[in-house]
């Protein structure tokens, strides 16, 4: 598993890519998708997602909606244009920041 | 899958813990229950299922902490929060706009008065500090005690300037100024009265850097007629012309060559030269003696040299120059010892240049300087005022507490942190004191011409340097976070459950140190305002004191020179009027800033080589009408008249001169003498002249009365000379202006009338004292005011405190007038101890302030007692205002609704 202390930069780029590519999620069912996708490598803690979420709908990059379930409130994160629009962005300078990391610690990257 | 129950659970539970925030709050409810089924699906039991998710969130501290964060990461767009706090603050201000109106306009009083004295002072202490060598240059100051009197003053003798630049290594260039008053300027038909006019070495431009506009600063005085004017002087006489080359004519015969042309001195100049004359032209700078004093003389040190060396070398030039010259004067055998031991004192020193404006009133100042001390007081009264003003601040806000408390205790159960109400408080401190600060600047550029006024200056706000906006700001911030920190730290420290269940009653309880402040407030203000009372009646004694002479009623014709050889029959036309009842020529006038001279004179029969029979007494040349027209009273003897044709070897000598001759036998018919002029202006010793005492006159005042009266003597002047003062009956000071105008028109066409009031001059001989007085006039005037508007906001939120209390005593019968004293007298009390404290205060103050003076008015209990009663008396009608108000409140409305 990986370290939270790594994960405090890329969070807000692991959601953003992630709402991209499936459109409306709630909260929980985005731990779920990221854990599935690090097989099980990166669990996202309650305590940096919701913060972030928050920020990001604050900051006008995401939306939500709430769907009544019974008892329950769910709310489901969209992004908003200017949000998707920002993605692409965001993702490609990740991975050239990984590519300078690479060349800092000296490794190969496949 | 969770049943209802289930999740019902799971929202009571982690309402229990405390997740209660709108938006969060339903987002990890079913953020949990998902989990929960997740770990159900695996067979687990629903409890433990639900603790173990708990476990992963770090139970109650980890649910709040993502509570926290997540509420805080919503709040941290800079903008959006600064926008609430700003709203938030506004509405605030607006709600309370009665304290609000209290605190923006106490602060921005103090702040416009700060602001305004921080220009002055500013102003102040740059004096001279324009010219590049300001460091280096020294003004030559001499202490001599001889025959009686004692000078401090400027003058140099004429050879102690090139002395200086030839023995001294120290000295690279000195140079000399020369006053002799006024000119009539003129360049061909009109001549213009120019009071800034001065004799000077042709090193001036070396030593005072001053631009020079036109022609060459090395040569430009170094011959004789030659002169350099201010580009002003260039402006007016020359418009749109070359002045260079040109000439002026002064005092209608002296020829002169304009030889360049300098930028006009700024205004922090302690000179403000227009027309410099080279000193070559004039025979009296080369003489050569030290026994005379009448150059004002500068020296520009090399860079590196110790001025305080260069003045531990002027004994031996006095050993070596000057006592050689005053032994051959004084017949005997001088030395240094011999002169010091008999009481006498011969001493010269250096002024650094920068040191004149604040530190300096010597005898010979061209200009009245200031003093520091009053920069200090200024500095202070202006610190004070500020004070009270944000005493005021302090107090509202404390006191108002009970009132926020509430507010405080809302706002932290609906979730807010205890930071967000700091900022809160603080945003609204520092938006007021923003207020504050933009109308203080636009109060002091409204007063800045009353004060300039006021001070004799030429202050102007500089709107024009971007700093002044950096400052503006920086002020604001910083006088707001002054104010609001302690308030803040106050108010956002309440627990909300004690000032909901008001528990917390605070308000006036914590009322030490607002009494405190309360008090300092008015122990400042009845400071100043007894000050202001003592200053007055000071300046009223000096009006009214009886000064020997009759300084009103009387018309002094300045330039009268200009007649030229019709100044008799200008005098007597005028007098055929019969509007004038008597007129004298002279220049001597009991006024300072004429003309004075004075010599060493002894009873005649004594040995005039004893010093002690020698009296330094001012020697004044007048003619027959000059006691009637002064209305001086002779206490002996008679006045000079056209009767006895022996009156021109006749003297009238003052009480002060009776003393100091100790005249033995009968005084009327002694006679007194000394040396006559030897025809280049030095005493012969051969030559005696001798006046016989033919009256005595009744001291006057004849310089300001911070000095004593000394010896005086009067004698008939063989040609008269001088401005001509006219006595006259009539109310109608316009009539008396026309008819002289018209006369001197006649007589002396295109010649510049001027004229002044010996009463009008008298009073600019305490000018430095009338602004002071109104200064100080203005600066209680606004304390007091301040101060009263603190406590009549402080009185209001009282009575409000009070309603309930007042409404019940209302109901049982007490009266109107018994709530007003009720709620007037705590404060009363304060203001009483303000008294008691502040008079002891001034008291010292003012026996400091009146110690310069040799007459001084009494300064009695009633003085005190009137300041006291005065503070009293308008805090006691500011108090009663609100109290009145209060008390005549029907109790119905006040005890009904809660």
């Amino acid at each position: 598993m990986h370290s939270p202390e790594l994960l405090k930069g890329t969070l807000q780029t692991i959601l953003l890519k992630v709402l991209k590519d499936h459109g409306k999620m709630y909260g929980y069912e985005i731990t779920q998708r990221v854990k599935e996708l690090s097989d099980g490598r990166i669990l996202l803690t309650e305590g940096a997602l919701y913060p972030s979420l928050h920020k990001l709908e604050a900051e006008g990059l995401l939306k939500t909606e709430t769907v009544m379930m019974g008892k329950r409130v769910r709310k489901y994160y969209t992004l908003t244009p200017v949000g998707k629009s920002l993605v692409k962005e965001r993702v490609s300078e990740f991975v050239d920041f990984i590519r300078t990391m690479g060349n800092v610690l000296q490794v190969e990257l496949n | 899958m969770l049943t209802d129950d289930h999740i019902s659970y799971i929202i009571k539970d982690l309402n229990y813990r405390g997740i209660v925030a709108e938006g969060i709050q339903d987002e990890l409810v079913d953020h949990i229950c998902s989990a929960v089924e997740t770990e159900m699906a695996s067979g687990v039991r629903f409890i433990d299922a639900y603790h173990k998710i708990l476990k992963s969130f770090g139970h109650t501290a980890g649910l709040r902490e993502t509570q926290k964060q997540t509420i805080r990461s919503e709040n941290s767009k800079p903008k959006d929060m600064l926008k609430n706090y700003f709203t938030v603050a506004l509405r605030n201000l607006r709600k309370h706009s009665f304290y609000s109106f209290i605190n923006v306009a106490g602060l921005s009083i103090g702040l416009a008065i700060c602001f305004i004295i921080i220009l002055f002072v500013i102003n102040e202490i740059s004096y001279d500090k324009h010219f590049t060598n300001a460091d280096r240059i020294y003004r030559v100051k001499s202490e001599i005690k001889f025959g009686g009197n004692h000078y401090n003053m400027l003058y140099a003798p004429p050879v102690m300037a090139n002395t200086l630049a030839s023995e001294y290594p120290e000295v690279e260039a000195a140079i000399r100024f020369r006053e002799r008053g006024s000119y009539l300027v003129k360049r061909s038909v009109e001549n213009i009265k120019e009071d800034h006019v001065i004799w000077t070495d042709k090193d001036f431009f070396k030593v005072f850097s001053v631009p020079v506009l036109a022609g060459n600063p090395e040569t430009a005085l170094a011959e004789p007629n030659s002169i350099a004017i201010s580009e002003a002087i260039a402006n007016k006489y020359f418009p749109n012309e070359n002045a260079l080359g040109q000439t002026l004519i002064l005092d209608n015969k002296e020829n002169m060559k304009i030889t360049a042309i300098y930028k006009t001195l700024p205004a922090n100049t302690h000179f403000h030269f227009d027309i410099l004359i080279a000193l070559e032209g004039l025979e009296e700078a080369k003489r050569p003696v030290w026994y005379s004093n009448n150059f004002q003389t500068y020296i520009l040190l090399r860079p590196g040299a110790d001025a305080k060396q260069l003045e531990s070398k002027f004994p031996d030039l006095i050993v070596k120059h000057v006592m050689p010259q005053m032994a051959e004067l004084l017949g005997n055998d001088l030395t240094l010892e011999k002169f010091i031991a008999s009481g006498n004192k011969i001493e010269y020193a250096l002024q650094p240049l920068p040191d004149i404006h604040l530190k300096s009133s010597l005898q010979g100042e061209f200009e009245p300087n200031f003093d520091i001390a009053y920069v200090y007081l200024f500095v202070a009264v202006a610190l004070f005022i500020l004070i009270i003003a944000c005493i005021n601040f302090m107090n509202l806000s404390t006191a108002r507490s009970a009132n926020r408390a509430k507010e405080v205790g809302i706002r932290k159960v609906m979730g807010s942190f205890r930071s967000h109400l700091m900022r809160q408080f603080l945003t609204e401190s520092i938006l007021l004191s923003f207020i504050s600060i933009v109308l203080a600047v636009i109060t002091a550029w409204l007063l800045l011409p009353f004060f300039n006024e006021l001070s004799a200056r030429t202050l102007t706000i500089p709107f024009e340097q971007p700093s002044l906006y950096g400052i503006i700001i920086l002020a604001a911030l910083l006088v707001g976070l002054l104010a609001g920190i302690y308030p803040s730290f106050f108010l956002s420290a309440f627990k909300p459950v004690s000032v909901l269940k008001g528990h917390v009653a605070l308000g006036m309880k914590s009322g030490f140190i607002r009494s405190a402040l309360v008090v300092f407030q008015f122990t400042i203000s009845i400071f100043l305002v007894i000050g202001t009372l003592a200053v007055n009646r000071q300046l009223n004694y000096i009006q009214n004191k009886k000064l020997g002479f009759n300084k009103d009623q009387v018309i002094v014709i300045d330039d009268a020179y200009a007649l030229g050889t019709n100044r008799i029959p200008f005098k007597e036309e005028i007098m055929r009027s019969g509007k004038m009842e008597h007129a004298t020529m002279t220049g001597f006038l009991p006024v300072s800033g004429t003309w004075r001279s004075d010599n060493p004179w002894w009873v005649e029969g004594r040995d005039p080589g004893i010093q002690e029979n020698m009296v330094s007494i001012q020697n004044w040349r007048v003619d027959y009408d000059y006691i009637n027209t002064m209305g001086m009273n002779m206490k002996e003897g008679r006045g000079f008249s056209l009767d006895f044709p022996s009156d021109s070897s006749a003297v009238i000598i003052n009480e002060a001169a009776l003393k100091a001759f100790n005249f033995t036998g009968e005084v009327i018919g002694s006679k007194i003498a000394t040396f006559g002029d030897s025809g280049n202006g030095e005493p012969d010793r051969n030559k005696q002249i001798s006046l016989t005492v033919v009256g005595i006159v009744e001291n006057f005042h004849f310089e300001s009365l911070k000095q004593n009266v000394g010896p005086l003597m009067m004698e008939l002047s063989k040609r008269p000379e001088g401005p001509i003062s006219f006595r006259f009956q009539s109310q109608n000071t316009q009539e008396v202006i026309q008819l002289i105008e018209s006369k001197w028109k006649e007589m002396a066409p295109g010649q510049p009338f001027t004229y002044y009031f010996l009463d009008d001059r008298f009073g600019t001989m305490y000018a430095a004292e009338t602004r002071l007085g109104r200064i100080f006039a203005v600066f209680s005037v606004l304390a007091v005011l301040i101060a009263c508007l603190g406590l009549f906001a402080l009185t209001s939120f009282t009575a409000e405190q009070r309603t309930k209390e007042i409404g019940i005593r209302k109901v049982l019968g007490a009266s109107i007038s018994s709530i007003v004293v009720l709620l007037s007298k705590e404060l009363g009390k304060l203001v009483l101890i303000a008294f008691v404290l502040a008079a002891p205060l001034a008291w010292f103050g003012i026996d400091w302030w009146l110690k310069d003076y040799t007459y001084k008015t009494e300064i009695g209990v009633g003085l005190y007692l009137l300041a006291g009663i005065a503070a009293l008396l308008i805090a006691w009608l500011t108090m009663s205002f609100q109290s009145f108000k209060a008390a005549s409140n029907d109790p119905v409305k006040s005890l009904r609704s809660e």
